[in-house]
């Protein structure tokens, strides 16, 4: 196995496929054997992809929140900014599992991957 | 020299990344790189037969003429099935396959990763 691939995702849930087609991404690259690492970090409007009251049901749509306990039930680290998320939804439950962290620690995250992709 | 993977997500007809992303690969072709081309989402219509766009670039002959040029494409097997583009409706050339199996060998196989989406 080599490299390793961080998927940020900067979409929202919903409203185009690009969230969910990251997560997917991520989880995929995870099982292949092929690569050694695969992470998500949610960001911007991404973050609220972790807000665990989502109902997609109601859409009738998959659902991001299942997208994402998929790749954690994989060992697939899912990091969530914390200032993004409050800023858009306030003080709310995410899904457990998502660890949060401080934008100042971006940086230092997305140095530790090989390769970095974006939906 | 390096190989380059190309991830693109845009379809062919939806904006300019498709041209983007030929134009990149032939720069990377020309200083003698190699080149990956993964179409994900809607960029499976990237490597759809028979485009005949009338007024636009046709992708399909920039995408073939990349391959010729030893530019490896792969489309996601899930995102053109999904898309109701069957099998063999693929350019000739390019190959149907998965995240799993081949943008994996992709990453694995290339030093850097362009992602080209809107």
């Amino acid at each position: 196995m080599s490299g390793d691939l961080l998927t940020i995702i900067t979409k929202q849930p919903y409203g185009s496929e690009d969230a969910y087609a990251g997560m997917r991404l991520s989880l995929g690259i995870a099982v292949s054997g092929l690569i050694a690492g695969s992470a998500v970090l949610l960001m911007g409007d991404g973050t609220l992809n972790a807000v665990a009251s989502q109902r997609s049901e109601v859409l009738g749509m998959p659902s991001n929140l299942e997208a994402l306990q998929d790749l954690m039930d994989m060992d697939v680290p899912v990091y969530c900014v914390e200032e993004d998320l409050r800023a858009r939804a306030g003080i709310v439950e995410t899904l457990d599992g998502v660890t949060m962290l401080g934008i100042e620690e971006v940086g230092n995250l997305v140095s530790r991957f090989h390769m970095v992709t974006t939906f | 020299m390096g190989t380059l993977t190309i991830l693109i997500r845009s379809g062919s007809m939806m904006n300019m990344d498709a041209n983007v992303a030929v134009e990149l690969a032939n720069a990377a072709l020309d200083k003698g790189h190699g080149v990956k081309i993964f179409c994900y989402g809607e960029g499976v219509t990237l490597a759809k037969e028979g485009q005949d766009p009338r007024s636009f670039p046709n992708i399909e002959e920039e995408m073939a003429k990349l391959i010729s040029r030893g530019a490896e494409v792969v489309i996601c097997s899930t995102c053109s099935t999904a898309r109701g583009m069957k099998m063999g409706e693929e350019m000739e050339g390019a190959t149907v396959g998965s995240l799993t199996n081949d943008l994996s060998r992709f990453i694995s196989e290339s030093d850097r990763l362009v992602t080209l989406a809107r």
